[in-house]
């Protein structure tokens, strides 16, 4: 008996053994954990570094974005060539959309990436004190470049809020908090007068040293916040804050209630509820800080080169890009085997006639010249630049414009429905067989836009004077619009010129010189201009090529898509139906 | 056991002595279907005292003493039979039939066994041996409507990858993890190592279902329990077993398509309905005259590819050997089986290459499991098992979904082969991926070949602690399962088939051939690529002591385990498991049952601090028929116990099998500064779904009510049981949260899912005469529903997944085929307010009754892409447009929610019969792409029901379309109810018929011989047939082009000697 005792105790011994042996594993370590990305060890802030790297990645890239298209193609300047009711950019341009309609991304549904990047940040901000990264500011020797990093962070937060704010409105405000699922996020819409001050007073808090001085310092620095993407920020989300559809604002009036839950949006969370024209006085000298840096200048090598040669004067502020000719292969014009594109983008007639002729007058002024057999001569050179009309070269080709032609083959392939092909950022491939690789970094913020910022909100706020006025011919000088006799550029003399008339100008100048940049959209909303051009037809060219051409101007949308539609709802996008459905202090917007 | 003893002792003391002795001598072999059986009781028919037990070759000698010239037989499992001795009194073979409904049946349960009629929880058993001839490779598939509350799905029927899916009462979890817990002799099991084991080393499975059987397992044992215990030696004179097997494989559906004539006329059908002007159409009518007459066998060809290409019948066969035997010291089992299925396609390998491209699969088992006594108390045990299995398949495409896909095989896009010889490639306006015909891939496109390895080792002890008090022991075991799985793919050269060997075009006009423009002229050098090495390893430590001891009328038993495991596989981290157990139970008379199980066991999957649980349940029971009262009132009844039971069990199949507690950083996101180009971005790093540290398992509170009952002598056998069990903290990802979170949400436990029904099974068993026959039902029925999953409110009600149950597919719910009328209609309306209109303006109606139609039919020009004939969906929303809010829930889940079995026997001396109908209702069956869709698929007999004008009223078919996938009608794009079958099927699941010859005719040593025929899926009803030509198991929501499922007869010889 004991003999067994004695087998037993060994075998109960072994498992006992082989237990004790055996280490939990607590848990997994192929993964990164939080004290990694900032890790008090590591000097060169390489993990931390790539965490901010992230966070910049959270801005959007313009080009086709929106399902496939540029948002503008959601504007009168152009429309989707797959124009459908389940096409994205087309539903935005003809109100065929509601809050549930648009997932996450789609649409111009930005708020999930937006809120991501807010968070993001404030990670990046709440942690990035413990890594002692040695390197240092380069014109500030005594200052760690982590505090720069960490301003740049600051700087992509108040950013994202912009994008959010100029979209929906008065947006909740997080500060530095970190949430966790825990936490009440339940959160209610902070006013828009909240979101305004927030965003500009973070900007002023970062604007000084401890942030990259523009110009950048070195050229593995481009592409970096510097105090003047700070100082352009500010600048524009104050000319915002001084626009008619939020400086003042009735939208709750005009969109009246809609469907959705909880509809009873607060005036003071879509705008100010009181106008107040020192606004724009605010606004104007904000641009001015921008220009005053002195550090910019328009791209005296043409309007092409500012979007593809990096770095070049005029840049304030970029989203990266790839290196490639993907503009090229989603919106060229068809037809070339060698090249192939999907001509995703008709830009309308409608935006090829706001370019002025080469005199700078319009073109139904009738000491402009314009001759309606020859359409695109002695034109804006602006306009050869933003879009491809019939004869045009590229790549090794004039271009096929007309009915049958190349580029519009009419064979069931995809191709334009207006007769135009979008050409803006696309590099130099007239002479070539095939599409070369360039820049295709997203411009932000840039000088151009500075200085028409500047002179909108001067015009509001004094009237036409020297300065704004000197504007509108600095940027005409610089498109190659001809001086004139007057060296007036076209425009109306400063001596007769009025503020409206002066704005008119602005702003068809804005549309011109900003085409495709994702600024026309957010434009005819905070103008409160939308229905003179969202309810005009979508005009597109129909070429007859038969010995001779012959221009047929018609309609392009669909007409299952309703024009004269824009609804005053529109003025701002709906919160995601989810966040409403989800948060019970958070309020739709007027009419969603 | 003792109390039986007692019993008799009484008896014998009681017995009249005064008795006459016949003195006759009876000799004979007591046996089962299977063969001779060792332990049976012989004795005479009133007097209990002369009995005998037989040896190891199932002999029995017995000298009768009374007059009754009768004996009994007994043996536990099996019907109690009696049998007249006549004019033959020696070597007289008695078999035995099967009853798993006796009193004194025992089910292994949870490291020891239990009687049925003193069981408190709810689990089903079944001998091995009532399974053993059914002719499949799959221990899993023979289960199948044997069991009360299992379910099971076989979705393919390819050689080694034909193992059914199964549940235990269902699903309950919204997580892929409903799969039961899988033990072999107490070892952890995964469904792969299951489906390898050979059903001729099983001695009995069980399944436990509530909450009283399975808390013992605490954390892994909310989804039920699948037991399976191996065969052990007996004492006596080694005992050999040979059984050889031969059957043929063919599909339960063999699926019908168009020829060419057929096809060429629907093509036109459809280009008509599309518009195409009649000179335009592809197929002209002297191509169609062409195909009709087969005129033109090489320019208008008519390949029949699926006779082609398949076989009727193909082979399979089934060998095995075990000997078994022992003595006092060592008692063996030691097994050899070898298995191999032939697969469905013809050869069209190079004869003189010996790459066999046809699907095969061969295992190999070999099992030896020893008991040795070591001493008076001390037993050992070592168990070691491998098993081999090859298997085989096709290297380029699979043959069956070729065979479905029109852009690929339709039957004029090439001929057989070339009337040079050479291999054809697909030439039509269809295939204009030329791509090689199928025999030529099949010849030259290689294979992939997978080995796999098991290896098993059990070594273990028992330690009878009598000493310290009766009936106490203590086991330790040691266990170790691994398998590893290796496989390797070859081709030639390029793995583009198109490119890969020379297939040439003839043109039957000139005369000439045209070799593929792509492909080389000579086939390239064949080569292996590509390489899997999967492996898991599954190390176990057990340490329990049993506890069974009677006081007077008091019983107790009682289980303390200590266990430990470990499983490494080949990509993920360790899993540790670690638990203690504690099962005590207690009988009063065998009359008032009392169990209370219990467990504290934990893993690693959790953080620390959430990592053990504890998980109780009781079970109670309440025999009436040992009430005077009862038996007074309802002597017929045996047995009549109510049972009862209830607790909670855990799940810890985490989603994805991470750790989700933990928060996670990951890399991703390039981005780069600097004018260099091109750019050289850095990967960025991001935060990752958020952790949640409070993580824990899922929870299932199990309540069970049943009842047993045997009657008419036992003859008639009932047990049937009710439960509704609660799975609750479910790992969900919370709907409700914002997005100003700005992250991923954590998993969180809070999904809640009921799941409530019935199983059960009535038993008959008596004899006409000599004929024996029985008669078992078995039904079992399982309903789950969605409670609580935090879903995002949807924006209709229609859409809500809450109160549905778990897969519930959601589809639009048809209404008609459109008129021409409504066409119009529909037209009128958008062309008037556009297709975005509102229907209110300003509070009036401005639409009335518009016609809903689907979002995309409004593209251009109005609704150009909608027609007559299209199908009609209701737009539950009323809003004018079609989409996906228009979608409610339709029909069932894929897994059943009922299924029932019923077993016929009948048995007249040597010769025996045993049929199983087997089958499922209440599930729903759709089939996509390439299964049913026109231009996807080849054309079927269905399409030539599709809608023209002409047909309007009694069409069973959308209309034809060459783009059919991108409109409405597609099931794949537009699932609705009029392509979701609510389906059921009855099958002839097994048969077995069979012959034991007498022993006495039986030559040399042999002592048993048994011929039998058997088959599996031998007939196949259901209620699909007229739409989908797929068999009734086949995965939905797939183009169903699975390997089918295999119906087999088989004939086999069972020899013992």
């Amino acid at each position: 008996m004991m003999k067994n005792y004695k087998i037993i105790l060994l075998l109960v011994g072994a498992v006992s053994l082989v237990t004790a042996c055996k280490k939990y594993e607590t848990f997994p370590i192929a993964q990164i954990t939080i004290d990694r990305v900032f890790d008090p060890r590591d000097s060169l802030g390489t993990n931390a570094y790539a965490f901010l790297e992230n966070v910049y990645a959270t801005m959007l890239n313009g080009h086709n974005r929106v399902g496939g298209d540029y948002l503008d193609a959601a504007t009168d300047d152009a429309v989707s060539s797959a124009a459908s009711s389940s096409n994205q950019v087309t539903q935005l341009s003809t109100d065929a959309y509601n809050s549930g309609t648009f997932a996450d991304g789609a649409g111009d549904n930005v708020w999930a990436n937006y809120y991501s990047g807010i968070r993001q940040a404030n990670i990046f901000i709440a942690n990035i004190g413990v890594v002692p990264v040695e390197a240092t500011l380069p014109k500030h020797p005594g200052i760690s470049m982590k505090y720069a990093w960490k301003n740049e962070a600051r700087f992509l937060r108040a950013y994202f809020y912009f994008e959010l704010v100029k979209r929906y409105g008065g947006v909740p405000l997080l500060g530095d908090k970190v949430y966790n699922v825990t936490d009440n996020l339940a959160l209610p819409r902070n006013t828009f007068s909240d979101c305004i001050n927030y965003i500009v007073s973070e900007c002023n808090a970062i604007k000084g040293d401890s942030i990259l001085q523009a110009p950048y310092a070195s050229t593995a620095n481009y592409g970096r916040v510097t105090n003047a993407a700070v100082l352009a920020l500010k600048a524009k989300v104050l000319l915002y804050a001084a626009s008619p559809l939020f400086n003042g604002t009735t939208l709750v009036k005009d969109a009246g209630t809609g469907q959705g839950p909880r509809n009873t949006t607060n005036a003071a969370i879509v705008g100010y509820p009181s106008a107040d024209p020192n606004r724009w006085q605010l606004a104007a000298s904000a641009a001015q800080d921008v220009i005053n840096l002195g550090v910019f200048s328009l791209d005296q090598n043409g309007f092409q080169d500012i979007f593809l040669t990096q770095n070049n004067p005029e840049l304030i502020f970029i989203r990266q890009g790839d290196n490639g000719y993907n503009v090229e292969s989603n919106n060229g014009p068809i037809g070339f085997p060698s090249a192939v594109s999907k001509g995703v983008t008709s830009p309308t007639q409608n935006l090829v006639n706001a370019f002025p002729m080469i005199s700078g007058l319009n073109i139904n002024d009738p000491n402009g010249h314009y001759n309606p057999d020859s359409p695109y001569a002695r034109r804006d050179p602006r306009l050869l630049y933003t879009v491809f009309v019939n004869g045009q070269q590229w790549l090794n080709t004039n271009l096929q414009l007309y009915q049958g032609g190349q580029s519009i083959p009419n064979s069931g392939v995809q191709q334009t429905i207006s007769g135009y092909y979008l050409h803006k950022f696309m590099g130099h491939s007239e002479a070539l067989n095939s599409y070369a690789a360039h820049s295709e970094d997203w411009v932000i913020f840039r000088y151009a836009e500075m200085l028409l910022d500047y002179a909108e909100a001067e015009n509001e706020a004094v009237g036409p004077n020297a300065a704004d006025y000197q504007v509108l011919k600095t940027i005409r000088g610089r498109a190659g619009i001809a001086a004139g006799s007057d060296g007036n550029y076209g425009i109306q003399s400063l001596s007769s010129i009025t503020q409206d008339s002066l704005r008119s100008a602005i702003h068809n100048e804005r549309r011109i010189e900003f085409a495709f940049e994702e600024q026309r959209f957010f434009d005819l909303r905070r103008w409160k201009v939308a229905p003179a051009y969202m309810d005009q037809q979508r005009l597109g060219l129909q070429l007859i090529s038969n010995g001779q051409l012959t221009y047929n101007y018609v309609p392009i949308l669909p007409a299952i898509f309703k024009i004269n539609s824009f609804t005053p709802k529109q003025y701002l996008q709906p919160i995601p139906y989810g966040e409403v459905v989800k948060n019970p202090q958070m309020q739709q917007n007027p009419g969603w | 056991m003792r109390k039986i003893i007692l019993f008799f002792l009484v008896i014998i003391t009681m017995l009249p002595a005064a008795l006459y002795a016949q003195g006759i001598t009876v000799t004979g072999t007591i046996k089962d279907v299977e063969g001779v059986l060792p332990g049976a009781t012989v004795y005479e028919k009133g007097i209990p005292s002369n009995l005998v037990i037989t040896g190891s070759t199932g002999k029995f000698k017995l000298t009768l003493k009374g007059q009754s010239n009768t004996l009994v037989i007994t043996f536990i499992g099996y019907s109690t039979q009696e049998f007249h001795v006549g004019a033959r009194k020696n070597d007289l073979d008695i078999i035995l039939q099967p009853n798993a409904e006796g009193l004194d049946e025992v089910a292994v349960v949870g490291f020891t066994k239990s009687k049925r009629v003193t069981s408190t929880g709810a689990v089903s058993s079944i001998q091995a041996a009532e399974i053993r001839t059914v002719p499949t490779a799959n221990v899993q598939n023979a289960l199948a409507g044997r069991l009360p509350g299992f379910f099971s799905q076989q979705t393919s029927g390819q050689p080694g990858k034909d193992a059914s899916d199964f549940f235990i009462r269902g699903v309950s979890s919204l997580n892929a993890s409903n799969q039961p817990l899988i033990l072999v002799d107490d070892i952890e099991y995964t469904y792969d190592q299951l489906q390898q084991i050979n059903v001729n080393e099983i001695e009995s499975i069980s399944i436990l279902k509530d909450a009283s059987s399975t808390a013992i397992y605490g954390i892994k044992g909310a989804n039920g329990v699948l037991i399976v215990t191996t065969r052990r030696g007996k004492k006596g004179a080694p005992q050999f077993n040979l059984r050889v097997e031969g059957g043929l494989q063919s599909p339960t559906k063999v699926p019908k398509f168009l020829n060419s004539y057929q096809s060429a006329t629907l093509v036109d059908e459809a280009e008509t309905n599309d518009g195409v002007a009649p000179d335009a159409l592809t197929f002209q009518p002297s191509d169609l005259a062409a195909f009709k007459n087969n005129s033109d066998p090489y320019g208008h060809p008519n390949t029949d590819w699926y006779n082609e290409i398949f076989r009727k019948y193909t082979y399979q066969a089934n060998t095995n050997l075990d000997i078994s035997g022992g003595n006092d010291r060592v008692k063996y089992f030691i097994s050899g089986g070898a298995f191999t299925q032939n697969g469905n396609t013809k050869n069209f390998n190079d004869p003189q290459d010996l790459v066999n491209t046809n699907y095969y699969f061969t295992r190999y088992d070999f099992r030896s499991n020893l008991d040795l006594k070591a001493n008076k108390t001390l037993d050992l045990r070592l168990d070691v098992t491998t098993r081999f299995g090859d298997l085989n398949t096709p290297g380029l495409n699979t043959p069956i979904s070729t065979i479905y896909d029109f852009k690929t095989e339709n039957p004029f896009s090439a001929p057989f082969i070339n009337p040079n010889g050479t291999y054809a490639y697909n030439n039509s306006v269809f295939n204009t991926s030329k791509e090689p015909t199928l025999n030529a891939q099949l010849a030259n496109g290689g294979y992939q070949h997978n080995r796999r390895t098991d290896f098993n080792v059990l070594i273990g002890g028992v330690q009878n602690l009598s000493s310290i008090t009766d009936g106490l022991t203590l086991t330790a075991r040691v266990a170790f399962a691994s398998s590893e799985d290796y496989g390797i793919h070859t081709t030639y050269l390029a793995g583009n088939p198109n490119v890969t060997f020379p297939t040439y075009y003839y043109n039957s006009a000139t005369k000439t051939y045209t070799k593929n423009p792509a492909a080389p002229y000579v086939v390239q050098q064949f080569q292996i690529f590509g390489g899997t090495d999967l492996y898991t390893n599954n190390t176990n430590i057990q340490l329990f002591s049993n506890y069974d001891r009677t006081f007077g009328d008091n019983h107790f038993t009682g289980l303390f385990l200590v266990n430990q495991q470990e499983i490494n596989d080949q990509a993920s981290a360790p899993q540790n498991y670690r638990g203690l157990s504690l099962k005590v139970g207690y009988d009063y008379k065998q009359k008032y049952l009392l169990e209370v199980n219990s467990a504290y066991n934990g893993t690693d999957r959790f953080a620390a601090g959430h990592q053990f649980g504890f998980f109780p349940a009781f079970g109670a029971g309440y025999v009436l028929s040992k009430e005077k009262f009862f038996k007074d009132a309802l002597p017929t009844f045996s047995l009549f116990k109510l049972r009862f039971s209830y607790g909670v069990v855990g799940s810890d199949g985490a989603p994805g099998n991470q750790y989700i507690y933990q928060q996670t950083y990951n890399q991703g996101g390039l981005y780069g500064f600097g004018e260099t180009a091109p750019q050289t971005p850095i990967t960025g790093i991001f935060e990752g779904t958020l952790g949640n540290p409070d993580v824990v398992w899922e929870r299932d509170r199990k309540a069970d009510l049943g009842v047993d009952m045997n009657l008419l002598h036992d003859k008639l056998s009932v047990t049937f049981d009710v439960f509704h069990d609660l799975r609750y903290d479910e790992f969900i990802i919370p709907g409700a949260i914002p997005e100003v979170l700005g992250v991923g949400v954590p998993y969180i436990n809070a999904g809640r899912v009921s799941n409530h029904g019935y199983d059960g099974q009535i038993s008959y068993h008596d004899n006409i005469g000599k004929v024996q026959y029985n008669a078992s039902l078995v039904i079992s029925y399982a309903k789950n529903k969605i409670l609580y999953e935090e879903e995002t409110q949807p924006a209709y009600p229609n859409l809500a997944r809450t109160g549905n149950p778990i897969n519930q597919p959601f589809g639009y719910h048809f209404l008609n085929y459109y008129t021409q009328a409504q066409i119009n209609q529909a037209t009128a309306y958008i062309n008037k307010y556009g297709s975005n209109a509102p229907l209110l303006q300003n509070g009036k109606v401005i639409a009335s009754d518009p016609i809903g139609v689907p979002a995309y039919a409004d593209s251009q020009n109005g609704i150009t892409t909608l027609h007559a004939g299209d199908l009609r969906y209701a737009d539950l929303n009323g809003d004018g447009v079609i989409d996906a809010n228009d979608q409610k829930a339709i029909g069932y889940p894929n897994l059943p929610n009922t299924s029932a079995g019923l077993t016929l026997g009948a048995a007249y001396k040597g010769f025996s019969i045993s049929v199983l109908f087997q089958g499922s209702w209440n599930y729903s069956v759709i089939i996509t792409g390439n299964g049913i869709e026109p231009f996807e698929s080849q054309f079927q007999p269905i399409d030539l029901k599709a809608w023209t004008p002409a047909t309007a009223a009694t069409a069973q078919f959308p209309r034809l379309s060459t783009n059919f996938s991108g409109t409405v009608d597609s099931p794949s794009g537009y699932p609705s109810d009029y392509w979701y079958i609510n389906a059921w099927y009855l099958r002839v699941k097994t048969i077995d018929i069979g012959y034991q010859l007498p022993t006495k005719l039986l030559p040399f040593h042999v002592n048993n011989a048994r011929i039998y025929f058997s088959a599996y899926n031998l007939f196949t009803w259901d209620n699909f047939s007229n739409k989908y030509q797929q068999d009734p198991e086949v995965a939905s929501n797939t183009a169903g082009d699975q390997y089918i499922n295999a119906r087999v007869i088989n004939l086999g010889v069972q020899l013992g000697f």
